[in-house]
């Protein structure tokens, strides 16, 4: 049907022109400025002239051992951050979709972190942390009967990006959650009811016929939480504003300080490049894998 | 009916519900019951899990509202949302239509568009304020609407491109067969069928852009000041309002939650090769 006849072409054409105008028009000129500024100097607190210094602010990132920290920091809240996210927002996918009529009440009460702006839950999780006034602690102490004080969550460099990494778990499992469910929802219960017949048993059909159904949906959930768990921003800047130290500063944190803090433009620019190509580069590997799997299924 | 589950399965789903239940609402309620205290008893050892029934009272709704402008700020959050994501799942179906079932600009013009949304936002947010500013659009409605769109139309693009690839193509090919245009069986048959994709990503553009920050900072002034914003200025001052913070998050949270009552049951009505039959 979608052959490559001239009027099926420009229908394609017009289907795809209102995002592409908005697209370009709202991202071409925020990308050719600050790859401009990439190589140029402007430090703002010095004076407001620009000039060009070739590749030295990308040489500066090289040997900046803060940025290759923030680089760390961000890495562990992707890899096992989302990981996390991954497992436990599938398996309540599973779960939920096996539940009939209550479902409706679980699943409005399971989504709740995702409706919470980061501005309001970073607020009430700075109390929660909290070793003196707050209740995580005090829980810790109160069932253990004592015996276990909990550690100062924030305050501490080997606790705080970890509590990190709970509070966006907390946030966004949810988020693969949803998109498992709906995914789960487009498998025709025929579908694996046959597998079951055949005796594929629960199991059988959860790994041959739910997995693969599902991995296209959960690869696209993947990625959209990789590339925005790489800009996380507003969690660390509510919850301990990158420290103590640079202990939980991410790559988006220290892009900020360069840019609002210290007013380096040229250098902020630079690591936001810097930003851009890593994330292109873990797309891509991520979408050649989706594509596999999707040749795979065909055959 | 589905088959019986083995009976050790149920009962370990149970106990996982319960504790994910626990985890996931903990801190949701402790904002509800942050909403009702008094600044004292935000910082009292060992801590006021709830406050004492007889001093329930909606002071902090009340001042959130009346005092510092949450009735704007939710107006100007709910017309800003509801719009972006109105716009970004309209368009985005539109576009991950013509990316799956014609390949348009194949692999590299799909690549281009999910791109737009890498760009870290905090090295974006100048050079648009800068172009904002030179259209004279700050400060409204609509440059909230456009720089939310940023994110949330390659979100919705690539969402339902998945859940259209999914479908079966001979339906809309029948459907052309007997005469109907591209839009006709696009509008007819692959529309309906991808319904608990378009909710999802309706769901997720209205919060993400609910809950966006950095730009609504930004970007507005007085004219129109989102419920984030009006937030953030609770803990400008010298003290931090934490009570009223709590009580603006539970007024922040009940649109989304209508959104999810009201449109759960699409996604949970799903759609089966079985309907498609008949």
């Amino acid at each position: 049907m979608f052959s490559s006849s001239v009027t099926r072409r420009r229908v394609a054409f017009a289907f795809v022109l209102p995002a592409f105008v908005l697209l370009l028009a709202i991202s071409i000129y925020p990308l050719l400025r600050t790859l401009g500024l990439a190589f140029s100097s402007l430090e703002l607190t010095v004076s407001p002239a620009e000039s060009f210094v070739g590749f030295d602010n990308f040489a500066k990132a090289f040997q900046d051992a803060r940025f290759w920290n923030a680089m760390g920091n961000t890495l562990v809240l992707v890899v096992v951050g989302v990981a996390i996210q991954l497992v436990l927002g599938v398996g309540l996918a599973l779960l939920l979709s096996e539940i009939g009529f209550t479902r409706v009440v679980w699943l409005t009460a399971l989504l709740l972190p995702v409706m919470i702006a980061p501005v309001v839950s970073g607020f009430q999780f700075r109390v929660i942390y909290n070793d003196t006034f707050g209740p995580l602690n005090y829980l810790i102490k109160t069932i253990s009967g004592g015996f276990i004080t909990g550690p100062p969550w924030l305050a501490d460099t080997r606790t705080a990006l970890l509590t990190i990494m709970m509070t966006d778990v907390w946030q966004w499992t949810p988020f693969m959650m949803l998109l498992a469910l709906a995914g789960l929802e487009s498998i025709p219960v025929e579908l694996t009811e046959a597998a079951e017949v055949d005796g594929a048993g629960y199991w059988g059909a959860f790994w041959r016929i739910k997995i693969p159904i599902l991995l296209p949906v959960i690869v696209i959930g993947l990625l959209i939480r990789v590339m925005d768990t790489f800009k996380t921003f507003d969690l660390v800047f509510l919850l301990t504003g990158g420290g103590p130290g640079s202990s939980t500063e991410t790559i988006a944190f220290y892009t900020y300080l360069n840019g609002f803090r210290f007013f380096s433009m040229g250098y902020t620019a630079a690591i936001a490049f810097i930003q851009l190509i890593v994330i292109i580069v873990i797309a891509r590997v991520f979408l050649v894998v989706q594509k596999r799997m999707r040749g795979g299924e065909v055959q | 009916m589905r088959k019986k589950k083995p009976l050790y399965l149920r009962i370990i789903m149970g106990v996982i519900l319960m504790v994910a239940l626990i985890f996931f609402l903990f801190p949701v309620m402790w904002m509800f019951l942050t909403s009702f205290k008094t600044q004292d008893q935000i910082f009292s050892t060992p801590p006021i899990l709830i406050p004492p029934a007889e001093q329930w009272n909606l002071d902090n709704y009340v001042a959130i509202l009346r005092d510092n402008k949450g009735l704007q700020g939710v107006r100007d959050t709910t017309i800003v949302a509801f719009t972006t994501a109105l716009i970004s799942v309209s368009i985005g179906a539109l576009a991950a239509y013509s990316l799956a079932r014609f390949r348009f600009g194949g692999d590299e013009f799909s690549f281009w568009i999910i791109s737009t949304r890498m760009f870290p936002p905090v090295a974006s947010a100048i050079p648009l304020f800068l172009i904002f500013r030179q259209l004279e659009i700050l400060d409204t409605h609509w440059v909230l609407i456009i720089a939310n769109s940023v994110f949330n139309v390659p979100f919705a693009v690539w969402l339902l491109k998945g859940f259209i690839e999914d479908l079966p193509v001979e339906l809309e090919e029948a459907a052309l067969i007997e005469g109907a245009t591209v839009f006709g069986a696009f509008w007819r048959i692959t529309l309906p069928l991808i319904t608990p994709g378009l909710v999802t990503a309706f769901l997720f553009t209205f919060v993400f852009t609910w809950n966006e920050f950095m730009f609504a900072l930004l970007m507005t002034r007085r004219a129109v000041r989102p419920m984030t914003v009006v937030i953030s200025s609770l803990a400008g001052g010298h003290t931090i309002l934490w009570a009223q913070i709590a009580a603006a998050g539970v007024i922040t949270i009940m649109p989304g939650v209508l959104v999810v009552i009201f449109l759960q049951r699409y996604i949970v009505r799903g759609l089966t090769m079985g309907a498609l039959k008949n």
